[in-house]
């Protein structure tokens, strides 16, 4: 029986019959329909990924004339310090756009979040200023809402991972709501002043790594950005495939925030102005790509078909069905591109 | 009442997160003579197991699943009052860290809130906590199992020296160890020679208790 | 996209338009400006350039476009407009408001 050659979740590689393919694909569109209660994918959408799957090229590219564009989420900071190449922000920036390609990129700061920020924001700018003198693409200023940082002892709310294990539910969801208005206050701060040195949008990755307040606070944000300075554009980027309820009842223009999967995320980002929804569905290690894959396009799919903004799906280490290993195999990503694209009809990554 | 019944009052009072009802019950089974260990077991382990999965499928949230692992542990506290063997109320205890350099702890709270529901004495020994303080406490708690999360691939090494600490220190089989956190696998795990990987709160309290019948 | 960076050029050369070695840039800033989902904002863009929404990937004919119309390439010897200057004619040309530009305006008395 032939094998084909493809990866687990973790990355690593493994070779699987049809057979096994193909029943893995069908258990992967199951699972998300079961969780998100979204429709599955159409049988021929199954073969569709079983075709991709098993093409022989170690890479795959998408049909001629349905590429998509792309954003990034500290993309301008990889280089200066993720690899450690001595490269000042706005040079980064120019190199992604001239070298790499990139249709936009994100300026971000080593320490990635917008309560750090605020404090060095004057900074920061300079460096927008000038990559907006220099660059032809659009350029974001990107960080995390990043609501844990508001608790104690590196914030002024009471620390509701602490509370909660005490089950002090009333004061942890109180203090939740508290860092709510710290952080939209900073969010909003630093996008007016990105916004006065030129950017053309803000990208606010990872909304809801905090839980479904963290998630609202970035809805809250969006809205007041979008009021006061209507020019910005909006990127509203989510951290997981459902919003973690950590508070629990929160709610956003009367409907429950947490739990809620990426086709109803992204009613909420439209609802609060954002521009472009970042959806996001994880990698589960322990099970094949091809679970994943399907998975991940049956969730996307079921997004795209409701939303009416652009959507860039996270598509990386861990996320869009791509495994979750630091130096992601290019195979995998672009099987995980194509399927997203000709299937999940996504507008960007 | 029987038997079926009660565990399903039991498992029900969990997934209700009815603390009255779960106590209530617990009194009942042992009114009847029941035998305390399969209520647990059978009752309010699997009530606890249901609600740990709707919480990864973002059914229940946090608030909610805190408040079952109360009512949970309140139930516990009075099927225990029926063990003559005082130290038959815990299967085995662990030492739960997040690695140094790491203050993610989200995750570590559930899965801690969870695996302390199955009569496991769990020590919470925070965040950001270094391999020698890991080590000095499991070994003042007498641990059975020593879990650690790291949610960075930064941090993730640490989890690495804590194996290769325990080794150097020749205390590496006096130990079961297990890791979790996002960028964690079961290739990581075989990786470093850790004993288990969880993916989830769900899965931990499972290789936990898989790793605390090995070591006992 | 996602982590870590070196994913760029893997999702560029399977699934991407290449930014302004095409019309990716022009592609996107309809996306953040006016929220179009990808089909609208390539026929937005492609009938302000006078193409079919097809050529706007094709980085041989968006290469002469963007030098007719000068919109900036990625390299361009001949005192070709760069940065701020090519995003002027870009704002123009799709009949959009860019930040920077705006900006550079107030900035100039332009």
């Amino acid at each position: 029986m032939d094998k084909y050659f493809t990866r687990m979740g973790d990355g690593s590689g493994v070779y699987m019959s049809a057979e096994e393919i193909k029943e893995d694909i069908l258990q992967g569109v199951k699972d998300a329909a079961d969780r998100g209660k979204i429709p599955e994918l159409t049988a021929e959408e199954m073969d569709y990924i079983f075709e991709i799957v098993t093409m022989p090229g170690n890479i795959v590219g998408v049909e001629r004339g349905r590429e998509v564009v792309n954003t990034s989420d500290s993309g301008s900071c990889k280089m200066t310090y993720h690899a450690n190449i001595a490269m000042e922000r706005s040079t980064s920036v120019l190199v992604s756009e001239k070298v790499l390609g990139a249709d936009s990129v994100d300026i971000g700061n080593m320490d990635y979040s917008y309560k750090a920020v605020k404090q060095i924001v004057h900074n920061e700018t300079p460096v927008m200023e000038l990559a907006q003198l220099n660059t032809v693409m659009p350029v974001l200023y990107g960080s995390m809402p990043n609501l844990g940082l508001y608790t104690k002892p590196d914030g002024p709310v009471d620390n509701w991972s602490e509370l909660l294990p005490m089950a002090k539910i009333d004061e942890a969801r109180a203090a939740q709501e508290e860092a709510v208005e710290h952080a939209v206050r900073d969010m909003v701060f630093v996008a007016g002043e990105m916004y006065a040195a030129g950017a053309d949008g803000i990208n606010l990755d990872t909304c809801g790594a905090s839980g479904d307040a963290d998630y609202l606070a970035s809805l809250l944000a969006t809205e007041k950005i979008k009021e006061k300075y209507p020019n910005l554009g909006v990127e509203f980027g989510a951290a997981g495939e459902f919003v973690l309820g950590m508070h629990g009842k929160l709610e956003y223009e009367g409907t429950r925030i947490a739990g809620l999967y990426p086709h109803k995320q992204v009613k909420l980002a439209e609802k609060a102005g954002a521009n472009i929804f970042g959806p996001v569905v994880n990698t589960n290690t322990s099970k094949s790509f091809p679970w994943n894959l399907a998975r991940t396009v049956t969730f996307i799919k079921a997004c795209s078909e409701v939303a009416e903004i652009p959507l860039h799906i996270n598509v990386g280490m861990g996320v869009g069905g791509v495994p979750m290993t630091e130096i992601p195999p290019v195979d995998a990503v672009t099987r995980a591109d194509k399927a997203l694209i000709e299937i999940g009809k996504a507008d960007g990554l | 009442m029987s038997l079926e019944t009660i565990l399903n009052e039991a498992k029900q009072s969990i997934l209700d997160i009815d603390q009255e009802k779960a106590t209530a019950i617990a009194q009942q089974a042992l009114d009847e003579g029941l035998d305390p260990v399969k209520v647990l077991t059978d009752g309010y382990s699997v009530g606890i197991r249901e609600i740990g999965e709707l919480f990864s499928r973002g059914e229940v949230f946090l608030p909610e699943m805190i408040l079952a692992s109360e009512a949970m542990k309140a139930a516990v506290e009075i099927l225990n009052s029926a063990l003559e063997d005082k130290a038959s109320k815990t299967v085995g205890k662990m030492v739960f860290a997040t690695v140094e350099g790491d203050v993610h702890d989200i995750g570590k709270g559930i899965a801690l809130a969870l695996i302390q529901t199955q009569g496991v004495e769990v020590i919470d020994l925070g965040r950001d906590v270094p391999v020698e303080k890991i080590i000095e406490e499991a070994e003042k708690h007498g641990a059975n199992v020593i879990g650690t999360s790291a949610l960075l691939t930064t941090t993730m090494p640490n989890q690495e020296k804590l194996e290769a600490e325990l080794r150097k220190r020749g205390m590496r089989e006096k130990y079961k160890t297990i890791i979790g956190g996002a960028p964690c696998t079961q290739r990581w795990a075989d990786k470093i020679g850790a004993d288990a990987y969880a993916e989830d709160a769900a899965e931990g309290v499972t290789k936990v208790l898989e790793l605390l019948s090995l070591s006992t | 996209m996602g982590d870590p960076f070196s994913l760029e050029v893997a999702h560029t050369l399977s699934s991407c338009m290449s930014g302004i070695r095409t019309a990716g840039d022009l592609v996107l800033r309809m996306q953040l400006a006016k929220s179009m989902r990808i089909d609208e904002a390539k026929k937005y863009v492609a009938e302000k350039l006078g193409v079919e929404p097809i050529d706007l990937s094709d980085s041989d004919r968006m290469f002469e476009i963007r030098k007719k119309l000068n919109l900036g390439r990625p390299f361009d010897l001949n005192r070709a407009p760069r940065g701020i200057e090519a995003k002027i004619n870009i704002a123009r040309v799709l009949g959009i408001t860019i930040n920077s530009v705006e900006l550079f305006k107030e900035k100039t008395g332009f």
